[in-house]
């Protein structure tokens, strides 16, 4: 198989979305509460606030603000990958729906810093037996548009 | 609480045992603390025992070390707290008046347990890719970029714990030399600005403690000041905007701030009645931010109050005395009984070169996996 036609497949179901063209940025999977208008990652049956079981499956923004980061320095667990071999950021990201998560973060320490705009990106972590690639989530900062 | 009182405490000391069984290390720590409390095994009416890493029923295989007596054995986890939840299950068996005596004993063999190794079988949850000091690290990083804080006041939190456990015969980390911030700095960096030193490390014990009513406590031991437990609060997380929802070791720092609440209500005190206190300092922010959680200090103020020596001997309010989890180690289900161990000795005035100065009131703190908090006062008569 050619890097180009290789499958691509998500660590965990249901999380994030693995569009066909690795153009195009994965998007969360989420939860939102439609009597009081909350939204959730990962996706759940009853709103966390109102407790509610009227909830509905949503997809939400790629594109967060960092509302904190380390940089972890040991390999990550599970992933093969070159970058991860030294060890890897993570960070604390606000989507503009609501929802704060916590992914792996692309780049060294001295890219990272509170309130920078990060976009999610596929990231691969290591092949599998069938020789799809298995692939999570991280965050890569971009520059802020004015 | 109106009618609970420590009877006895022990541990086997937490470090690195291989050769150790569980079965071993408990029946050093329970043997002390029944000769502590001056009983024995078959006086004991109901039992609470708690670890982390273990197959089932592992807690009544232990308990057969002591005896077969057919009381109530029940195991109970919670993560890190799960110590601090065997003894608040003891504690309420014994005011509810369900039994006059009860045992809480935690046990774990954390190096053992925990493989090193990658995990590349299915994955549970996505964060399972994730090293959980990160989680603390953020915690740090958040507060550094809110309230200045520098890497400095974290090492001085680790120091202080650090030289604690050298006073400490079972403190797992005992420096021969006293260890400086400069020294904690300059150990490994783990996940940015944790090092090694900032951080508990992995190990295997044991800790028990025995509790009964005060009149009981009287009758034992009358030449002993009575140690009461005042108050046992055990809260999870409340919802609030901003809360993440992957992983079990990121719940909020407010659930600190309303167990202690619920419990100097009970306890019918306030912080600043407290003579000592234990924290769950698995990292050294954690302790950082417990200062003003538990209003040991008010908001905003713990590096100043770390400047000013407030939480070392000596100081306005000594924390984590046996050296905290960074220090006396941290092998999961005993930890909580270790913290009633330093606690109770300090009340006694038995605890040596740590003694806190005619200690009164010690409060003793622990979070379970950050998604619950336990919190227990213990005070002397």
């Amino acid at each position: 198989m050619t890097e180009e036609t290789r499958t691509r497949i998500p660590i965990k179901e249901d999380f994030f979305t693995v569009p066909s063209s690795p153009q195009v940025p994965p998007k969360f999977l989420g939860t939102r509460c439609k009597e009081c208008d909350e939204y959730f990652f990962p996706r759940r049956a009853i709103c966390a606030k109102c407790n509610s079981q009227n909830t509905v499956d949503v997809e939400m923004s790629s594109r967060g603000t960092l509302y904190s980061y380390t940089f972890v320095h040991i390999p990550m667990f599970g992933s093969s990958a070159e970058e991860h071999k030294e060890g890897y950021g993570v960070g604390q990201v606000d989507l503009p729906e609501g929802p704060r998560l916590q992914m792996p973060l692309a780049g060294k320490q001295a890219d990272f810093r509170v309130g920078l705009t990060v976009q999610a990106e596929l990231s691969t972590l290591r092949r599998d037996d069938a020789g799809n690639d298995v692939v999570t989530v991280h965050f890569r900062p971009v520059e802020e548009k004015p | 609480m109106k009618n609970v009182a420590v009877l006895g405490v022990g541990m086997h000391p937490f470090g690195v045992w291989h050769d150790s069984p569980n079965a071993d290390m408990s029946l050093v720590a329970g043997m002390e603390a029944l000769n502590d409390a001056g009983l024995t095994f078959p006086d004991i009416q109901a039992a609470y025992v708690g670890y982390i890493l273990g197959w089932t029923m592992s807690g009544v295989r232990v308990m057969k070390e002591f005896g077969l007596t057919g009381i109530p054995i029940q195991h109970v986890e919670n993560a890190s707290a799960t110590g601090s939840a065997a003894f608040r299950e003891a504690c309420l068996a014994v005011e509810s008046g369900r039994c006059d005596v009860a045992m809480a004993l935690g046990f774990d063999k954390m190096t053992t347990s925990i493989s090193t190794a990658p995990r590349d079988g299915a994955m549970e949850n996505m964060e399972d890719l994730i090293l959980p000091a990160a989680f603390f690290a953020m915690w740090a990083t958040r507060r550094m970029h809110e309230r200045g804080t520098k890497p400095e006041h974290l090492a001085k939190i680790a120091a202080k714990n650090l030289n604690y456990g050298a006073r400490n015969p079972n403190s797992q980390r005992q420096p021969k030399e006293i260890i400086t911030p400069e020294k904690v700095l300059a150990s490994r960096m783990v996940a940015w600005p944790l090092t090694t030193m900032m951080s508990c490390p992995i190990g295997d014990g044991a800790a028990c403690a025995i509790v009964g009513s005060v009149d009981l406590a009287k009758k034992l031991q009358p030449d002993r000041p009575v140690i009461r437990v005042t108050a046992s609060s055990l809260q999870s997380e409340r919802y609030e905007r901003g809360h993440i929802f992957q992983g079990p070791v990121v719940g909020p720092p407010q659930m600190t701030r309303d167990t202690s609440t619920e419990a100097y209500e009970e306890a019918g005190i306030g912080p600043e009645d407290l003579d000592l206190v234990q924290v769950h300092d698995a990292f050294a922010i954690e302790e950082l931010l417990y200062y003003e959680l538990l209003g040991l200090c008010k908001e905003g103020e713990a590096e100043a109050a770390i400047e000013r020596g407030d939480f070392e001997p000596g100081g306005r309010i000594p924390v984590s005395t046996d050296g905290g989890l960074i220090a006396r180690g941290h092998p999961g289900g005993p930890t909580g009984l270790a913290q009633i161990w330093e606690t109770v000795l300090q009340l006694r005035g038995e605890a040596e070169d740590r003694q806190v100065d005619n200690a009164r009131i010690g409060l003793c703190h622990m979070m379970g996996g950050g998604s619950v908090c336990a919190i227990h006062i213990l005070k002397r008569d």
